[in-house]
């Protein structure tokens, strides 16, 4: 515990760990002003479909909707901003130039990965959270509450949950993100555990986020084989909690193989660290 | 001379089948004008339940005012939708003017005798293609109403009547709906292309209840009426 408190002070004492939320700040403001500017045209394509048979009453575009809408880039922007820390925080050790006085300290090597593993996540988390605060207070705020609708436009299918059950749904859904993007951190987690310098695992962990989008995204055969493999297929899972009904089985599905992607890289990442040569 | 009897008995047969068609049909709309020429305004309570594959909502509740001819404001609390087609009861929407209008078929309806009637706007402009309506004649109600907003799109509305102040007017509105819809707003997805528009089908049930009728509605009230109107 003391080890994981260590390397959590270490990572927060670094400039860099908040640029990652600086930026999230800024996307989000930036993103509210826009859509609270350009709110009418907005709405026309968002209801689009809907509004020629419809009269639609209320504040369809209020925080809860924009909350949703900003999340819905979460597999872009996060999983960038969280190997900024986890593709860095073993690597940099050998940067640094400090794996060595690391590694001859008494705690043991499975501590202190494991430490690392846990201040990743604790990073990870602690982002989401904020995205989650920052979106729903400025969302709330700009914009005012209300039931939330849920465009699925691909689908033509509009799901409506009323106000009162959106607290909950939105816990939920950001629970799911947070555990969405634990793989994203085991795998820079894993790659910065390979690699003796930052840029790798960084650059690294994006390529193989970016491959599995698209090909999981193509509407071909084969790759719609593909995609039950593909673990960005389950990141999207925080999205089924906004549905109605709420799908528990899949979710429940995602999250476990989700879970077990973690595991997996961070047994791999594991042992890894405990056989890494340092004396060469 | 025989064939000039048959062509006479064509003729004559052609001549029965015309009468239908070529009778007054907007007589039948006479009544029903005259019945509610005295409403002026109402307000009710709506309740719209939907049953729609395309649109997972729970039941939304509204407070609807309504001031003759065509004034109509909805206030809802919460985010509320209104099918456009034949969700509101406005007894003046079929005027005589605005239709070309055609006897179809006469029939019994619940046991009482009706009509049903097409009518076809004059304006050939206006975004409607028609409307079938069904007549209950011993009542002089809209029974019935058959809307074909525009190609493809269809509305059938069934309306049920309570008396209220001296007037009949909807107690429940049940709609079919059956609508191709259009391209959703923005780019396409990848995924989207080659994928045939997908259709907006099913059932909305619509309550009114709690009537007010002619309260002396201000014209203030349907000032602001837009719908869908950002904060």
């Amino acid at each position: 515990m003391k080890l994981f408190w260590f390397e959590t002070y270490k990572t927060f004492s670094r400039w860099r760990t908040y640029i990652s939320f600086g930026f999230i700040a800024l996307i989000v403001i930036m993103t509210e002003v826009v859509m609270k500017l350009s709110a009418s045209e907005i709405l026309d394509r968002m209801m689009k479909s809907f509004q020629k048979d419809f009269l639609i009453y209320g504040n369809v575009l209020n925080g809860w909707f924009i909350t949703a809408f900003i999340m819905n880039s979460l597999h872009i922007h996060i999983p960038f901003f969280i190997t900024l820390v986890a593709g860095d925080i073993v690597s940099s050790e050998a940067t640094a130039g400090t794996v060595r006085l690391l590694l001859i300290r008494p705690p043991s090597r499975s501590k202190v990965i494991t430490a690392k593993y846990l201040t990743t996540l604790f990073y990870t988390t602690g982002l989401v959270i904020f995205l989650a605060l920052i979106c729903i207070a400025f969302g709330l705020l700009f914009f005012g509450g209300g039931d939330l609708i849920m465009n699925y436009s691909t689908k033509l299918r509009i799901v409506f949950i009323p106000e009162a059950e959106v607290p909950m749904r939105m816990l939920l859904a950001f629970t799911a993100a947070v555990w969405s993007m634990t793989v994203v951190a085991s795998i820079a987690f894993l790659f910065s555990t390979l690699a003796e310098n930052s840029i790798g695992p960084i650059i690294g962990t994006m390529a193989v986020v970016i491959v599995f989008l698209v090909l999981g995204n193509f509407p071909f055969d084969f790759f719609r084989m593909l995609s039950p493999y593909l673990f960005t297929t389950y990141m999207v899972f925080w999205q089924q909690f906004l549905d109605d009904p709420i799908p528990w089985q899949e979710i429940a599905r995602s999250a476990m193989i989700l879970g077990l992607h973690n595991i997996g890289l961070f047994s791999i990442a594991f042992i890894v660290f405990n056989r890494k040569d340092i004396k060469s | 001379m025989k064939k000039l009897l048959l062509l006479a008995g064509i003729l004559f047969l052609l001549s029965t089948e015309w009468i239908p068609a070529q009778e007054d049909a907007s007589r039948y709309l006479d009544p029903i004008e005259k019945k509610y020429s005295g409403l002026r305004d109402y307000t009710a309570d709506v309740n719209v339940h939907f049953d729609i594959e395309a649109l997972k909502a729970p039941d939304m509740q509204a407070r609807l005012y309504f001031k003759a001819p065509d004034k109509m404001k909805v206030e809802s609390k919460r985010i509320f939708f209104l099918p456009k087609e034949g969700g509101y009861f406005n007894p003046s929407l079929f005027k005589k003017k605005d239709f070309e209008m055609k006897l179809l078929e006469r029939l019994a309806y619940d046991g009482r005798k009706a009509v049903r009637l097409k009518l076809t706007p004059m304006d050939t402009d206006t975004y409607h293609k028609g409307f079938v309506l069904t007549i209950d004649t011993d009542r002089s109600l809209i029974r019935e109403i058959k809307i074909s907003p525009s190609e493809g799109r269809e509305v059938k509305a069934m309306i049920e009547y309570g008396m209220f102040a001296n007037f009949e007017l909807p107690t429940h509105i049940h709609l079919q709906l059956d609508m191709p819809s259009d391209e959703p707003g923005g780019m396409k997805e990848f995924t989207q292309f080659g994928q045939k528009p997908k259709k907006i089908t099913g059932k909305v049930g619509i309550t009114y209840s709690n009537y007010q009728v002619n309260v002396g509605l201000s014209d203030e009230i349907f000032k602001d009426t837009d719908p869908l109107k950002p904060k």
